[in-house]
């Protein structure tokens, strides 16, 4: 169970505060997997720091009783001058994982990140895909009954994108998915549930197609043409 | 004072079991768990990024070492009776570069290490408190070793009283660690406070008795001298190490208080901004 209660959160800008969320409560459905859509800006990865105990809302609050992951996001989490590695290998120990455990960890991300030799160079010689690559690769190693993914999926080629969506398959058997991102296909095909950000509020919507049409709803369309009409308002 | 300060670390400790719902491990083996990973962590990017790493531990004190002694030499053949120039001043310059070390790195314990706070369990508390204990081990090792080398080419004195070293050494660490807690939210709070620290620490090498002795200042000046903690830290660890030394004027109990008093102002410190520290603002 994860529930938001009376949740608010503010930025800082030149002009004043802006307002992300303001009194926001809600619950998350049991053992459902969740997709979140918004608009840039509109706090999706503030709201996925904040589910994941790394950042603070004004007030309110988050209740859970699951283990939920850090945000499996591309910026943050890795040392620069250390090589993927020692990440990992640091990774594991802050979550207690040591000695011959750490060992296998260690080979099943080398495995998953497909980056050879990288992995014993610095992080910071990294490409964003290889970095998203360690990321992802990380994330699973470790057991967490719900994982927070934000956008890691978006930079990789279509091959890491299989490999991502062959995991998290196998993974939905005993945990469940909270995911950001803007590729509506990777939504319908991994989330069961939608929520939408816009304006302070958040809607939760029964399946995860209600949300993908409320978030399009919203965009302003393409004039269609003539004879493309049908084609163009199926987008 | 004590239990109040038992009291402040275990709510903090509670505070970190309330947002790790882990079911497999205990707060402490939580805590254990990040500052073993921390220290590692730590170890890996200071030294090995260059092989002088290492060497570098024993060389900045064995420089600063090396100069005083060229310096004070000079001045006066036997600078202090009974004590080889060179261990009167090792024993100065060590303490004060692990005081130096701890307060540059407390300033700076945020910023550098805002991609860890992306795991929940790891929060500024910890990275300022791997350090502390990192740079003070670096100082016990460097003073060991650099003692040993001298005593192997002969430079050496009679040993006078281990018990009162670990006690200064603990209150000393104590001290650090305060005073680190309480710079990180400085840091954090006003960047600008960086650009002083050099000019403060600058300042407190002249005045904490890195190459003096109290007893060779004229007295008028005691009382302005001797509210410096880190001058009773070298003093009480002179008298701790050479039997010649007088240490007339190193005040153990002075020493206490201030250790105290800085850690519990630390901790508040912390305890009052935590949040702030880490959140997007």
């Amino acid at each position: 169970m994860i529930k938001l209660e009376n949740l608010t959160k503010s930025y800082r800008t030149p002009n004043g505060r802006k307002v992300l969320f303001r009194n926001v409560n809600s619950t998350f459905p049991e053992g459902k997997n969740i997709g979140i859509l918004g608009r840039n800006g509109a706090g999706k990865s503030t709201l996925l720091r904040i589910m994941g105990g790394i950042d603070y809302p004004d007030s309110g609050r988050v209740v859970t009783d699951r283990r939920i992951s850090w945000p499996m996001g591309l910026s943050g989490g890795f040392q620069g001058s250390l090589t993927g590695r020692d990440n990992v290998a640091f990774v594991c120990g802050i979550h207690g994982i040591w000695g011959g455990e750490q060992r296998k960890v260690m080979d099943r991300v080398q495995d998953f990140a497909e980056i050879g030799d990288y992995f014993d160079a610095p992080v910071k010689s990294y490409s964003s895909g290889m970095r998203s690559r360690l990321a992802f690769g990380l994330s699973i190693a470790v057991d967490f009954d719900t994982y927070l993914v934000d956008e890691v999926m978006s930079v990789g080629d279509a091959h890491f994108k299989r490999k991502c969506e062959e995991i998290i398959a196998e993974k939905r058997k005993t945990s469940t998915f909270i995911i950001v991102a803007h590729a509506m296909p990777l939504l319908r095909k991994n989330c069961d549930v939608g929520i939408y950000l816009d304006a302070g509020q958040l809607t939760v919507f029964d399946t995860v197609d209600d949300a993908i049409e409320k978030y399009q709803g919203e965009q302003p369309r393409p004039k269609p043409k003539a004879g493309n009409a049908n084609k163009a308002l199926k987008v | 004072m004590l239990p109040w300060l038992a009291w402040n670390w275990f709510t903090y400790i509670k505070e970190k079991a309330d947002m790790e719902s882990s079911v497999q491990r205990t707060v402490w083996q939580i805590q254990r768990d990040v500052i073993h990973a921390m220290l590692v962590r730590e170890m890996k990017t200071r030294f090995g990024k260059w092989r002088l790493g290492y060497v570098w531990v024993l060389l900045e004190p064995s420089l600063h070492m090396m100069v005083l002694v060229t310096i004070f030499s000079l001045v006066r053949e036997n600078f202090y009776p009974g004590i080889p120039t060179a261990l009167f001043m090792l024993s100065g310059i060590a303490p004060f570069l692990c005081f130096s070390h701890c307060f540059g790195k407390g300033l700076t314990a945020i910023e550098p290490n805002r991609g860890l706070f992306n795991y929940r369990q790891l929060r500024p508390f910890d990275a300022v408190l791997t350090r502390t204990l990192l740079e003070f081990a670096i100082y016990l090792v460097a003073l060991t070793c650099l003692l040993g080398l001298l005593a192997w080419f002969g430079v050496s004195t009679r040993f006078n009283n281990f018990l009162l070293l670990v006690v200064v050494n603990l209150l000393f660490f104590c001290f650090c660690l305060g005073l680190s807690l309480a710079l990180c939210v400085v840091g954090q709070r006003f960047p600008e406070a960086a650009k002083m620290s050099p000019i403060i620490v600058r300042s407190l090498y002249f005045l904490s008795g890195v190459f003096f002795s109290l007893e060779q200042i004229p007295e008028e000046y005691h009382p302005y001298l001797v509210w410096n903690p880190l001058l009773h830290v070298i003093e009480l660890t002179r008298e701790g190490l050479f039997v010649q030394y007088q240490g007339a004027f190193g005040n153990l109990n002075y020493l206490i208080f201030i250790s105290v008093s800085f850690l519990a102002f630390g901790l508040l410190t912390y305890r009052a901004n935590w949040r702030d520290l880490v959140r997007s603002q």
